[in-house]
């Protein structure tokens, strides 16, 4: 079949289906998509998390690592091992030296208001959504690790291996930086976090932090909470409590 | 000369078997779709051509802004043009060979980057 076609009659056509194609999806926004989450986030609001460390006992730490992974997919890579193993949530043990009292903490990316890892990405894939969740863009890492470095909390993970049978929401590939995403997927559908809703007790608070009726703005404003590594001002979305 | 008749045989032949090949499907859930008579997208031309452009624009308005709207979504491209295997309920990976996406980028030689990442084929559960 012979396909020749002149500037003309291309530049018609294109005109045609292209007004075709805004009058239908003016139509589809108005009836299929009207539930959908069609409006950019905004920094009116600051996802935000408080861990009592008193009430989350080391078995809540687990059932939050646990869920974590199955959400995510990550912690069954075959091929890396020791430190090449992902690990977006992990179980710590804190021991003040003089007393001898210790603590468990789930720690993971602390989603910081000013995050070191979104200062030194040279590619501009380490970033923080208006509404304070930062993420990799994977579109644009090079593998760099810089942001792993950067990270006090050590939250990022690097994938080594190539990977198959990802999470439908969480496309995760070889050569590309990765860390909590405070289950935005999640977040955007109005749910909580995988690793907050393992968690039976209040133990973990999950919300928005600038909303005054929201539990957790109540809840920092009555008990004594402290950022981890609170000397570096970079403003954590996560908070714990007890320690 | 003998050569040149089994040649000629063989030529004739493989034209022959490679026309007589299936039609490559367009997925279980786009080719009911195609059935029934209705359309998804608007146009085939443009999709065809426009594709990447979209899928670019969507990622950066779903993964920086939130949002998540089924318009241009890859999951969504996935769960329409995958291809059940036969006698079994898993999918063939929409990048496998013979498969809707590697079709036409094996053809215009143009590698797909997005499954080093992206999930191949539908989530479990899915239609």
């Amino acid at each position: 079949m012979e396909k020749t076609i002149n500037r003309r009659d291309f530049i018609k056509t294109t005109t045609a289906t292209t007004a075709g194609v805004a009058t239908l999806a003016t139509g589809i926004t108005l009836t299929t998509f009207v539930n959908a989450n069609e409006n950019p986030v905004t920094n009116e609001k600051r996802w935000g998390m408080l861990i009592d460390t008193n009430r989350l006992t080391e078995t809540d730490i687990d059932g939050m690592v646990g869920a974590c992974q199955k959400e995510h997919g990550w912690g069954s890579d075959k091929l890396s091992t020791g430190d090449q193993k992902a690990s977006w949530i992990k179980k710590l043990k804190v021991k003040d030296t003089a007393t001898g009292r210790i603590s468990n903490l789930a720690l993971m990316c602390q989603h910081c208001e000013e995050p070191p890892c979104v200062d030194v990405c040279p590619t501009n894939a380490s970033m923080k959504r208006e509404d304070g969740i930062v993420l990799v863009d994977k579109h644009l890492c090079i593998g760099c690790r810089y942001c792993m470095m950067a990270c006090p909390y050590e939250a990022r993970s690097f994938v080594h291996e190539e990977l198959t049978d990802q999470k439908e929401h969480m496309p995760r590939g070889k050569g590309t930086v990765e860390s909590c995403t405070m289950c935005v997927h999640k977040v955007d559908k109005g749910e909580q976090p995988a690793c907050v809703a393992s968690v039976n007790s209040d133990a973990v608070i999950f919300g928005d932090l600038y909303d005054s009726s929201s539990k957790i703005n109540q809840t920092l404003k009555k008990v004594q909470s402290t950022q981890i590594r609170a000397d570096l001002n970079l403003n954590t979305a996560v908070r714990y409590s007890g320690i | 000369m003998n050569r040149w008749i089994i040649l000629f045989f063989s030529l004739i032949m493989t034209g022959a078997f490679a026309h007589g090949q299936k039609t490559h499907s367009l997925g279980d859930e786009a080719d009911s779709i195609k059935d029934s008579g209705k359309t998804y997208h608007e146009s085939i031309s443009v999709i065809r051509k426009m594709h990447p452009e979209f899928l670019n624009h969507k990622r950066d308005k779903t993964l920086r802004e939130g949002v998540r709207t089924e318009e241009y979504s890859l999951k969504g491209c996935v769960t329409c043009h995958a291809t059940k295997k036969d006698n079994s309920n898993d999918y063939h990976p929409v990048n496998s060979e013979g498969q809707f996406c590697s079709t036409c980028h094996k053809k215009v030689a143009t590698s797909v980057d997005c499954f080093s990442c992206h999930r191949t084929t539908p989530a479990q559960g899915a239609k």
